[in-house]
């Protein structure tokens, strides 16, 4: 196996205050040019493990062990300025909301302008990269997109704003976090086409934060499945989309309506919600809502082991498939 | 009993520019009694501008709905008619719907006053009738919105909503602030309710895979119109009309796994509805549009028995 990209292990992430386990002993690598989904529900931990990577976690919160290995150094142990140097060059993010990434009362030519001047310095040719960045991305007038501010922009075009400024530095990975997930379909599938293309063109890595399985089945390599601040499958997109080995995972899927099912058969939900990370203790977070679970997955915790088709934490594997 | 919309329209004036938006342009549905018609379109195409109109929220700019053959909107009386009690809305997301100061039973209790649906001593009583409907605990009455998960939150909605003994629920968007592992529990609930209260329903969402899955009807709309109509096999198994194909291309689709050639099926963006295109509204992004579609307005034709289509390029 080729070297890692990044190597994120055993990231930890707590509440400052009161000391609360939100992210628990996350490990993952990605790989030069891989594409990676980290798939979870709201609370399981994705966003905060993704804004860890940029060392951008909201006040309130903090990595408390844990090492993310990027080219040789410890992310988590980098000074600010080194940080600041990775962000942008080296890894870029895009968000669900682009005006998080966009400021309201600045042209957005000025904008793009702005990050190649406080990244790289070279500000001669500045304009025309901005030009070419914005066409890359599929925006059609790129001299009027260079004049025009945020809010003169549709959500979608807003988000093709978001990845040029994302890409104008060649990272190496992007992370994405749910960045279609406010747009409508045909838009959605506009972006997907596009972020496939670019990684293409440049051989990026690539973190996808997403709860819509659908849209990584057809994203990405390899998927990660996290629940209540865990990861409790990884696998190639293959093996976990059709041979889930995690209960949890095999209930998400099977939760979904299919498109093949036209005897619209009821659909097999999951009783009960996820609960709040720091509430588990040891055992199975998945075990209350789990038809499989027994004493010993409500009083251990069962740890990422290697099966025939995936990485998955649980005593008691879906098995079957080929 | 039928719902019937008839040619409705609905324009919004825009103060500033003096403009106007059309948010409906002649909208015609009859869905009859026990039946689901399920709404699939983008954002700005009108459904939930529909939906306002078709529980009174919003008097149609043209055109009339009635619900056993009586308008839903007074025009003598220029008020809702007692009809509206029968026809109730759920909306998307139950934490904005809900009084975040109100306990989950006094919220249900305000209903059964305001409509005085039952005695004074029977309220009680009926709140825990309805939260059993919905399959929550009726101890859950004493909480506040904040102390209930999202998925109970919009049981309770529904519980609401099923206060005044509607015959017609209109479900805007009820599944889509949900997470995904208790969608399917709600999308299960809706189904049981339906059959076992005789309920008729308009279920209006964008995700296509929900309307497949409950929906007797289908109607497709597009910037203001429906473009496609009918049985739900028919749009979905063999859609026509090119905005509805290009809808399903589009669809995540999590059975298919690894086919990494993602193509968008349609380019461009949806127009401003306050600056709506000549002709046909979609032709400028449809890939089988000829000059014509800029001139001809396009009205829904029958291809097939109940299916019909806004499109004079399919035969």
């Amino acid at each position: 196996m080729t070297n890692p990209l990044i190597s994120i292990s055993n990231v930890t992430i707590s509440t400052t205050d009161d000391d609360r386990t939100l992210v628990n002993s996350v490990s993952f690598d990605i790989a030069p040019g891989e594409a990676v989904g980290v798939v979870g529900e709201s609370g399981s931990g994705k966003t905060l493990t993704a804004l860890s990577l940029l060392g951008l976690l909201p006040r309130g919160v903090h990595v408390t062990s844990g090492s993310i290995i990027y080219n040789g150094n410890d992310l988590l142990l980098a000074d600010r300025e080194k940080l600041r140097t990775i962000r942008g060059n080296e890894i870029a993010m895009i968000y669900q909301d682009p005006m998080t990434a966009l400021n309201p009362v600045m042209k957005l030519g000025v904008q793009l302008i702005e990050v190649i001047e406080s990244h790289d310095g070279d500000s001669s040719s500045a304009t025309e990269r901005v030009m070419t960045a914005f066409a890359e991305v599929g925006i059609p007038d790129p001299k009027r997109a260079y004049e025009s501010y945020p809010h003169e922009f549709s959500g979608g075009m807003r988000q093709r704003v978001m990845i040029a400024m994302a890409l104008i530095l060649s990272p190496q990975l992007l992370i994405a976090d749910e960045p279609t997930t406010a747009l409508d379909v045909t838009i959605q599938q506009q972006i997907l086409a596009l972020v496939v293309q670019e990684r293409r063109k440049r051989n990026m890595s690539m973190l996808w934060i997403t709860h819509d399985l659908g849209v990584v089945a057809n994203l990405v390599d390899r998927v990660i499945v996290m629940y209540a601040g865990r990861v409790v499958e990884i696998g190639s997109v293959n093996d976990v989309f059709t041979n889930p080995q995690h209960p949890y995972t095999a209930g998400l899927l099977s939760s979904l309506p299919k498109a093949s099912d036209i005897n619209r058969t009821r659909l097999i939900s999951i009783p009960g919600i996820p609960p709040k990370p720091w509430t588990v203790g040891n055992s199975c977070a998945f075990s209350p809502r789990c038809e499989r679970a027994d004493d010993k997955c409500r009083s251990s915790l069962p740890g990422l082991s290697q099966n025939s088709h995936t990485l998955a934490a649980c005593f008691h594997l879906m098995g079957g498939g080929a | 009993m039928t719902l019937s919309i008839t040619d409705v329209t609905k324009r919004y004036k825009i103060r500033v520019t003096g403009g106007q938006v059309n948010a409906l342009n002649g909208v015609t549905i009859k869905l009859s009694v026990k039946e689901t018609l399920g709404i699939v379109g983008e954002s700005g195409c009108g459904k939930s501008t529909l939906a306002r109109i078709i529980v009174g929220l919003e008097q149609p700019t043209t055109g009339t709905v009635t619900w056993d053959s009586q308008s839903i909107f007074d025009k003598a009386k220029n008020m809702i008619s007692s009809k509206h009690s029968k026809i109730q809305l759920v909306f998307q997301d139950p934490y904005s719907s809900l009084n975040p100061r109100q306990k989950i039973g006094d919220s249900i209790a305000e209903v059964l006053k305001v409509h005085k649906l039952v005695a004074k001593q029977a309220i009680s009583d009926r709140i825990g009738e309805l939260l059993t409907e919905v399959g929550i605990s009726q101890e859950l009455a004493h909480r506040y919105p904040h102390q209930l998960s999202g998925g109970q939150r919009q049981r309770v909605s529904i519980a609401r909503a099923l206060a005044s003994q509607p015959d017609l629920l209109v479900l805007d968007e009820p599944v889509s602030a949900l997470d995904v592992s208790v969608r399917a529990e709600v999308m299960n609930l809706l189904i049981d309710l339906r059959e076992r209260l005789g309920l008729t329903y308009i279920f209006i969402s964008h995700d296509l895979s929900m309307i497949r899955h409950i929906s007797d009807h289908i109607a497709v709309m597009y910037l203001g119109r429906i473009v496609e109509t009918g049985p739900w096999e028919a749009v979905l198994e063999n859609p026509r009309h090119p905005y509805t194909r290009a809808l399903i291309s589009a669809m995540p689709d999590h059975t298919v796994v690894g086919s990494t050639t993602y193509q968008a099926p349609l380019s461009g963006e949806v127009p401003d509805p306050a600056a709506m295109p000549t002709g046909c509204a979609f032709h400028q992004r449809c890939p089988i549009a000829v000059p014509s579609c800029s001139v001809n307005t396009q009205d829904l034709r029958t291809i097939e028995p109940r299916h019909q289509i806004a499109c004079q390029e399919v035969k």
